[in-house]
């Protein structure tokens, strides 16, 4: 084993600490505008005018058929020679988010179109308007459908990071590559670096997990909604005491 | 309906009593005439009970009432109010028209996400209601259709009936002047129907005002003050309880009564 570590990691750990915020950045900024946009696209490709749905669809089938590495090039050199300079963080994130929004906006749109009719009915028949229905009784329960495959996304963008190594983004990969030729030691540092993806996924992925186990079981993670259960359990304190069914009580009370 | 010698007086003391008014109201849907001219008023504190056989345009007449359905032709009248006009909405306030008619699905239509409680104060809050009055809201109402020991599970947790009477607790919780029942009881058990007709009975005891689209005839022969037979997109009958369900004058009637005493 002595023989396999012999990099001075001591001496690489603060590069490597930049390298590492700016694998976070990239993730954060492109999940944050693939998101965004993803949704943009979702809500056009559900729109009532034709051509807003050809355009989101046009979008999604292109953007769903190219390589990331190509989107990558494109934003980066192409639009370089066609005179429009990004610099190396606005073309990683460019091309990130709008790789992964066509991903996310059938995601989102899958979930928002399975939300059930009677729901927006129900909503109308309450006096709703159109954007209360969608913020208060759409939403939610899309995002409780939308969760899982976001999740998924998520862990996927931040592995995809790794691809702008080709654009030297001096992210964790970038860092990798300079280190290993500066040791000719690829083995030893390819394996510390996929240590630290791992390091960074599994964890994440864990705790989405259990974030989706919360939203599906119901638990309110508002302040708004947490206050209003906590007042309406004190106002029905007698009846809930009345009988032994408390089951989704305790239930919340655990996690 | 009006007496031939009605004043000009009468007629408009009338129409104030009338908190539903529907007048020659025609709805197509892909060219297939579903409501066919159809005309039915509901007064202030009755009940009127609209049966017929499924598809036969119930559920349709009921849905114009509050404008889930944009009817084709004829007049609606809410609360004094003309909302619909000619095929065209002439409410002003289209959120405040559906305060003033609750509505209680077939399937409930609870929000999953949300527990009972919770249910019931949202529209409450977009009404305008303060926090601390929704709340104390649901909390009477849930009481009042005996589910407040539910009232923090959610809509999956809870039996049909319960889900079914949280619902019309909802309904209830903006005051509405009037409640629609979509066959309230169509998707429930026995027992769960029971416990909804219990809550429904005494409502109509407590004089609210109701249209009720339902398969449970009895329970129709019962509460209502005013049954009406739908049949093909028209009215094919109406009048007393004891008369269109007992001693109904249309063959058609006949027929759909003595299906339905056969089936059951």
């Amino acid at each position: 084993m002595s023989g396999l570590f012999q990099v001075p990691w001591s001496d690489y750990r603060p590069d490597l600490l930049d390298a590492l915020g700016r694998t976070v950045s990239y993730t954060v900024a492109g999940f944050a505008g693939a998101v965004v946009l993803g949704l943009v696209v979702a809500l056009l490709r559900l729109s009532k005018v034709w051509p807003a749905r050809a355009v989101a669809a046009v979008y999604t089938e292109v953007f769903k058929n190219v390589p990331l590495l190509a989107i990558i090039f494109l934003t980066y050199f192409g639009l370089a020679s066609a005179g429009i300079r990004l610099d190396v963080f606005t073309a990683g994130c460019l091309s990130l988010i709008v790789f992964y929004a066509a991903y996310l906006s059938e995601i989102f749109r899958s979930a928002i179109s399975g939300v059930h009719e009677g729901q927006t009915e129900a909503g109308e028949a309450l006096g709703l308007g159109r954007a209360g229905i969608f913020a208060h009784i759409v939403l939610p329960q899309a995002v409780r459908q939308a969760l899982p495959g976001t999740n998924t996304m998520l862990v996927d963008l931040l592995k995809s990071t790794s691809l702008l190594v080709t654009v030297s983004a001096a992210e964790l990969m970038s860092e990798g590559r300079l280190i290993t030729s500066e040791t000719f030691r690829a083995l030893e540092v390819y394996l510390v670096i996929s240590a630290v993806y791992f390091a960074l996924c599994y964890p994440l992925s864990q705790l989405l997990l259990l974030l989706e186990r919360k939203v599906r079981a119901g638990v309110p993670l508002s302040p708004r909604r947490r206050r209003r259960v906590r007042a309406a359990r004190a106002l029905l304190a007698a009846d809930l005491d009345n009988v032994n069914d408390r089951v989704s009580d305790r239930k919340e009370a655990v996690v | 309906m009006t007496e031939p010698v009605a004043t000009a007086k009468t007629v408009a003391a009338a129409r104030a009593e009338a908190v539903v008014r529907i007048e020659g109201l025609s709805k197509s849907f892909d060219g297939r005439l579903v409501l066919d001219d159809v005309s039915l008023e509901v007064d202030r504190g009755r009940i009127v009970s609209v049966i017929g056989q499924s598809g036969g345009g119930k559920t349709t007449l009921m849905r114009c009432v509050n404008l889930l359905e944009r009817p084709d032709r004829g007049t609606v009248e809410v609360a004094g109010e003309v909302v619909h006009s000619g095929g065209r909405t002439v409410c002003r306030d289209l959120p405040a028209l559906r305060r003033t008619v609750g509505m209680v699905f077939q399937k409930f239509n609870l929000f999953p996400h949300l527990t009972a409680v919770e249910n019931i104060v949202l529209a409450q809050r977009k009404a305008g209601i303060a926090e601390a009055e929704a709340l104390e809201r649901a909390v009477t109402l849930l009481r009042r259709v005996g589910v407040a020991h539910r009232g923090l599970a959610r809509p999956d947790q809870l039996s049909g009936g319960e889900q079914q009477r949280v619902a019309i607790a909802r309904a209830l919780a903006l005051r509405p002047e009037v409640l629609l029942f979509d066959e309230p009881t169509s998707s429930l058990d026995p027992e769960s129907t029971r416990e909804v007709l219990t809550v429904m009975r005494e409502l109509a005891a407590d004089g609210m005002t109701m249209l009720l689209v339902t398969h449970e005839l009895p329970f129709a022969r019962e509460v209502s003050d005013h049954v009406v037979f739908v049949d093909g997109g028209r009215i094919v009958e109406a009048g007393r309880p004891q008369d269109v369900l007992d001693r109904p004058a249309e063959r058609r009637t006949r027929e759909f009564l003595a299906a339905y005493g056969s089936a059951s």
